[in-house]
């Protein structure tokens, strides 16, 4: 089966039962995407599939196959940080982090289909993911500051 | 194992612990390079040694912060290695919010030292008093023509020097910071925004294989028969390992893994007539051990027989799960007879320890290392996530990772105490208390884990304080300020119920009862800062007040509800903290921020259930922690003395959060809050 994954073409070999979150983690080495819980609660293993924020441990990977899937990984653009990277730093958004690149991910899938939204749509779009560490008020003001950014720079 | 010396081998200074220090740190004595807590390169650069991890607390931003600052180097020069038992000195775990007032300082004195060090170094170089010199960014330079100076670097190529701190070593006053007392963005942050950082379910070793451990469905039950002949069929299946009670599957892939443990086909043997959730909080009190009284001044039965006023009330706080987002797992690798774990704990010597014992080898002969951890709140205490992987790998002659799933996490992990508390007090027409008698009850297997936070701060002459452990069905361990925030959940209701029983303002009767500085003085910063006298003219909105201490911190909260037949939503919370001084102001704010809703969850939804030994809602979509649509605005407010020394700023931020939540809904209904999760009962 071919997979593309933040723009690279892998050929892998699994069972196409097989959930997209351990072909990445597995077969990949994208460990980015996080195990949270496995039942699509708590949003710790998002990821892009053709723009599109998806639970990747729920997710069966032949689904995926033939879509443009993004992690964590593939989200800068070399050593330029995506902005809601940015924005994750400079709120300091994030304590342990485990559940932050899932919060990213699920970020850029809001701004990309909605480049301006309100908080309410912030909410919205978030109350999927989980961060135990209770850092919400902070990953709400950086998805409100990389919404600004990236209506700016014209909803890259 | 040579790698401690490995990366000694480009010290140029090493700082090690004083042999006063020796105690603290569990140091062989005397202390020897084991006791090494800093270090610097011929670059000039300095590497702190500390056996804390990072949790999410942002640990290691601080110890940078602190070390850049008395040994005036740029932040980029400073590292810090954390949590592995072969590099760092001996550490008790990550607990109890002490790591920036106990080792901070120690980490301070040690970077005062070397400080020290470069300016004799420098005083002879140039042959002049050492008063004539001053530090900078890395270099020692002449106070006297700023023009001539030296890089710390210029000023240790060749040498090769060990210093123990001496006792006269001064730290810098918070005048003199340059990095401390600041807001601060942390030093791993890119790491954690990349996905690159580093936690134990993404260690990956060569020849790594997966393991997973077949679990009962109850507490206690016990396997009568085992087929295993399903699991050999899963493609990537390696071997079945049984050893003593353990039983596990490993396999070339996790998913395969826990593929073949569901197809191990097993008669259990459960144990009959387990206790449920709806048996307590009455289990509490009937199964309760030996009551130890804490303290018992003055004479409470003349305290009660003078008082205008009795009032008697009970509460209970249930079992609720720390549930961090990073369950449990490690890495275990054999070589030989040396054993390496790398394991997602807060304390990576006392899994060594434990595993020594459990595995019955020398502790020398285990390395533990803690990568980044996703999360604990007081679980992950534990070896037994680190035994299961050593155990299976050295069955398979490979390594092996076992990763807990959600489910594991819930029932296996440890869950907070529940409690159960008596209060009565006798008060006067004044508003003065005289009288306090105060009983809890607390769950676990560990003595009189009830004890944090049970005395009451308020002047009372006449008081009895005493708790019991009880038993428990469930797993109970420690959790964010463990005991401490049950505790001031029922003290500050029932202070509340005095207030309301005496009609007078709740921040103003506590500012009545109470004579200590620091606790009158953030709450009331707090209340100011809330607009706690503000007239509120919707009847659905109520508010509430709650104080506390904790980890040598004080604090205040009040918090604004919206309440709504019976949902309750928390709008708006001030939250004022004195934890000494501060050494990242951004730091703290987070913590308390994060303290403040893992406490709503407390407060309005977490109940572990259970019957029969099984857990009935071990899934987020049932065990509902807060979400982001959850969040209040939050407002810290900190009170603190920047000469007074730093406290804990990790988890007082919990401990009033209930009772404030509580006693706003209480504002609304008028009817008082004495059990958690809170359902209003409006009238």
């Amino acid at each position: 089966m071919q997979l593309l994954v933040n723009g690279k073409t892998y050929e892998v070999d699994v069972d196409e039962e097989t959930m997209l979150l351990s072909v990445l983690r597995h077969d990949l080495g994208l460990t980015g995407t996080k195990y949270g819980c496995g039942d699509g609660d708590c949003g710790a293993c998002t990821v892009l599939v053709d723009g599109e924020a998806k639970n990747s441990c729920i997710t069966p990977v032949d689904s995926a196959a033939g879509s443009e899937i993004t992690t964590i990984e593939g989200l800068a653009d070399g050593d330029n940080l995506h902005p809601v990277q940015e924005a994750f730093i400079e709120h300091t958004a994030f304590q342990c982090a485990f559940c932050t690149p899932g919060f990213i991910m699920s970020t850029v899938a809001l701004l990309l289909r909605n480049p301006e939204p309100d908080d309410r749509q912030i909410r919205a779009a978030l109350t999927g993911n989980i961060c135990r560490c209770g850092t919400y008020v902070r990953i709400m003001e950086a998805a409100k500051s990389a919404a600004e950014r990236s209506s700016q720079q014209g909803g890259k | 194992m040579t790698v401690a010396s490995d990366i000694r081998q480009d010290a140029a200074l090493v700082i090690i612990a004083p042999p006063q220090w020796a105690g603290e740190l569990e140091l062989r004595e005397p202390p020897g390079p084991d006791a090494t807590i800093l270090m610097m390169d011929h670059q000039g650069g300095a590497i702190a040694f500390s056996g804390k991890v990072e949790y999410g607390q942002g640990i290691r931003s601080g110890f940078s912060l602190a070390i850049a600052d008395e040994l005036d180097l740029p932040l980029a020069s400073v590292s810090v290695i954390l949590g592995d038992t072969a590099l760092v000195p001996y550490d008790r775990g990550t607990v109890g919010s002490l790591s920036t007032m106990t080792l901070g300082m120690q980490l301070r004195r040690a970077a005062a030292a070397a400080r020290g060090a470069l300016v004799t170094l420098a005083a002879e170089h140039w042959s002049v008093d050492e008063s004539s010199l001053a530090t900078s960014e890395g270099n020692v330079f002449k106070t006297s023509d700023t023009s001539q100076r030296v890089s710390y670097a210029d000023l240790l190529e060749g040498k090769s020097l060990q210093l123990s701190i001496p006792e006269d070593t001064a730290t810098k006053q918070a005048e003199d910071f340059v990095y401390m007392g600041k807001d601060a963005i942390r030093t791993d942050a890119l790491a954690r925004v990349t996905g690159q950082a580093k936690y134990s379910h993404d260690i990956v070793v060569d020849g790594m294989l997966h393991g997973k451990i077949l679990r009962p469905p109850s507490y206690g039950a016990r396997p009568q028969q085992i087929d295993t002949s399903g699991s050999e069929r899963i493609p990537g299946f390696v071997m079945v390992v049984q050893e003593g009670d353990l039983v596990g599957v490993v396999c070339e892939r996790e998913d395969a893994a826990e593929q073949a443990v569901a197809a191990i086909r097993v008669r259990w043997q459960e144990v009959q007539e387990l206790p449920s959730d709806s048996d307590f909080p009455g289990l509490l009190k009937e199964k309760a051990k030996e009551m130890i009284v804490l303290r018992e001044s003055g004479s409470t039965a003349d305290g009660f027989a003078q008082a205008d006023h009795v009032l008697e009330g009970s509460y209970f706080v249930p079992h609720v799960a720390n549930a961090p987002m990073e369950t449990s797992a490690a890495v275990a690798s054999w070589d030989g007879g040396n054993l390496i774990v790398w394991s997602g704990d807060r304390s990576p010597f006392g899994v060594r320890d434990e595993l020594a014992n459990a595995l019955n080898i020398s502790q020398d002969n285990i390395r533990v290392i803690a990568p980044e951890v996703g999360g604990s709140f007081g679980t992950k205490g534990t070896v037994e996530v680190a035994q299961e992987a050593a155990v299976l790998a050295k069955a398979a002659g490979r390594p092996v990772r076992v990763v807990h799933s959600r489910a594991e996490e819930f029932m296996w992990g440890t869950v907070r105490p529940a409690a159960f508390y008596e209060i009565r007090s006798g008060f006067n027409n004044d508003g003065k208390i005289v009288a306090w008698e105060y009983t809890g009850y607390h769950t676990g297997d560990r003595p009189q884990r009830g004890q944090r936070g049970a005395d009451t701060p308020y002047n009372t002459p006449n008081v009895r304080i005493a708790v019991a452990d009880s038993d428990s069905p469930l797993r109970t361990g420690s959790y964010r300020s463990l005991g401490c925030a049950s505790n001031h959940f029922a003290r500050e209701i029932h202070m509340d119920e005095i207030a309301a029983a005496l009609k007078m303002d709740p921040v103003e009767f506590r500012l009545l009862n109470l004579s200590h500085p620091r606790l009158s003085r953030v709450l009331q910063q707090t209340a100011d800062r809330f607009g706690w006298n503000d007239k509120r003219d919707d009847s659905s909105i109520g508010i509430g007040v709650a104080i506390g201490y904790d980890a040598g911190s004080f604090v205040a909260e009040c918090a604004e509800v919206r309440v709504q037949r019976r949902n309750v939503r928390v709008q708006r919370v001030v939250a004022g903290i004195d934890c000494g001084m501060v050494v990242n102001p951004e730091g703290v704010r987070n913590q308390m921020e994060g303290s403040i809703i893992m406490g709503m969850g407390t407060a309005l939804r977490e109940t572990v259930e259970f019957g029969s030994g099984r857990l009935l809602n071990s899934v987020f979509s049932k065990y509902r922690v807060p979400r982001i649509n959850d969040a209040p605005q939050i407002e810290i407010v900190m009170s603190g003395d920047p000469t007074t020394q730093s406290t804990g700023a990790g988890e007082p931020g919990i401990v009033p959060i209930a009772a404030a939540i509580g006693n706003a809904v209480y504002d609304v209904t008028e009817s008082p809050v004495r059990n958690l999760p809170i359902v209003p009962n409006l009238p």
